[in-house]
């Protein structure tokens, strides 16, 4: 009886190290549209009328809140202490290739309750559609009622093996395992909200077998989109002890990088605006561990 | 072999429950409080200017991560303070350096290990709080984390409910959270928590 155990114990190991070790591709039909056309549709909606579906919601806030996504898409701000940075990657690829659909299914969501992103069907929770407008000390996230709709419903609607344990959403669950994201379900999302090529190397545990890490992005950045999957308590530490988990817990558009005198300079994007920071080739290593190429 | 992982496991649960850090002394803030009160008009002062976050990474306080932010860029450098690329990077960037440098040099002193100005809203529209942590002597154990106690100063006076625990507002009784803590009252505009986090 026990060797069964055993096997069982083994493959379950097998799963958790190597299934999530992606290198899969997916292709997708593409879907596009401007920012103009979203614009345009967005200047037909009565946009003072509120929502049964969605009480505290408040209207001004909401349609505000779509508009300066559409002039500033890069102004998607995932909030402070949440788990909701992969969802904000996720709108960065999204307002890339289709404002009109993101603003289409926005307003079908806050009209009807449900709605239909690119053949993904959206039927958020009763405690989603309670929580959104309510989200507080979040940073400029609390007055941003669409994103907060938004980063709610996705994580109630995409699941992965990180949110096994906790799959209703309950207060404060946005910043709890219930938000959370490991790397197979990223680009699970990225391949079927935006309809693109995704390729990605790395897993949630061992790092990408990459020779030269600076070398593979390079290659890479100018003819694709790159998101990084990256262990941010490195570079963002919040205590002073030495021995730290590694394990991964952000996730960013990569923008830019260029190499002095063994520093590497990266240029990112993630909550809400660009950052540029420097570390040592070696740091850039340590801190990856996805490396996710999406076509432009 | 599963017997003794359960041992170990129940060994460590016990360790880390029952061992866990202690901060020496209970009135950080009342004896540090003139300094301490300094650091924050200081930083509230330089912030306006040209925002910043500065963080002390390292056990020793040599080392500061900055974070010098603006409307369209946050950029973020590490340096050991002794160097001459960090006075160098903040003239580069129009910061004043020698108030900087004064704060950098109280917050080494007070063991300062994070300032920086946390935004948030009421009634839809944007306050501003400047938050900071201290980094006090403690009693650590084998597998007890780190303790911290960072303080809010708010610029206008907060509610707190009977236990001293940080309010939303008056008409609320909903506790507020700040990085997912419970904040208690020192003042009616200060409050402090304790945590494993300095930022």
């Amino acid at each position: 009886m026990s060797i069964y155990y055993k096997f069982a114990f083994f493959l379950f190991l097998f799963l958790i190290f190597f299934v999530e070790r992606i290198q899969a591709e997916y292709l997708f039909e593409g879907i596009s549209s401007t920012k103009k056309e979203a614009i345009e549709f967005l200047e037909k909606i009565d946009q003072t009328k509120e929502s049964t579906f969605w009480p505290n919601v408040k209207p001004k806030l909401f349609y505000d809140n779509l508009k300066l996504n559409l002039e500033n898409p890069k102004s998607f701000y995932p909030g402070r202490s949440t788990n909701f940075c992969s969802y904000g990657a996720l709108s960065y690829l999204v307002m890339e290739k289709d404002p009109l659909g993101y603003v289409k299914f926005m307003n079908d969501l806050y009209d009807k309750g449900e709605a239909v992103f690119n053949n993904n069907k959206f039927k958020p929770s009763k405690p989603v559609m309670q929580a959104a407008g309510t989200l507080k000390f979040k940073g400029v996230l609390d007055i941003r009622h669409a994103e907060q709709m938004w980063f709610l419903v996705l994580a109630d609607k995409f699941k992965g093996y990180l949110n096994f344990f906790d799959k209703r959403y309950h207060e404060g669950d946005e910043n709890t395992f219930w938000a959370a994201t490991n790397l197979s379900k990223f680009n699970r999302m990225v391949s079927s909200m935006c309809g693109r090529h995704v390729k990605a190397v790395g897993s949630d545990l061992i790092k990408p077998w990459v020779k030269d890490v600076y070398s593979y992005l390079q290659k890479r950045i100018d003819s694709n989109i790159t998101s990084l999957y990256i262990n941010n308590r490195i570079i963002h530490k919040k205590n002073h002890d030495k021995i730290k988990f590694s394990i991964p817990t952000h996730f960013i558009i990569l923008k830019q990088i260029r190499k002095e005198n063994n520093m590497v300079t990266l240029r990112y994007w993630d909550y809400g605006g660009e950052t540029e920071m420097q570390i040592s080739n070696r740091t850039l290593k340590k801190i990856i561990f996805g490396i996710i190429t999406i076509d432009k | 072999m599963i017997r003794h992982f359960t041992i170990i496991i129940i060994s460590y649960q016990l360790l880390a429950s029952s061992c866990s850090t202690k901060i020496i002394s209970n009135n950080y803030y009342q004896l540090q409080k003139e300094t301490v009160d300094d650091i924050e008009s200081r930083y509230e002062k330089l912030n306006a200017l040209n925002p910043f976050a500065i963080a002390f990474t390292d056990k020793e306080f040599k080392i500061i991560s900055i974070e010098m932010i603006s409307d369209t860029l946050t950029r973020i450098y590490e340096f050991n303070i002794d160097e001459q690329r960090l006075a160098d990077t903040l003239l580069k960037y129009n910061y004043d350096t020698a108030g900087i440098y004064y704060l950098i040099k109280k917050m080494q002193q007070t063991k300062v290990a994070w300032i920086n100005s946390v935004d948030y809203y009421v009634n839809d529209q944007p306050q501003q709080l400047i938050y900071l942590s201290i980094k006090p002597i403690t009693i650590r154990y084998l597998f007890s984390p780190p303790k911290y106690i960072a303080l809010g100063y708010f610029r206008t006076a907060q509610s707190f409910d009977e236990k001293g625990r940080l309010l939303d507002n008056r008409r609320t009784k909903r506790i507020r959270k700040i990085k997912g803590q419970v904040f208690y009252k020192i003042t009616d505009r200060i409050c402090y928590t304790i945590t494993e986090k300095y930022r």
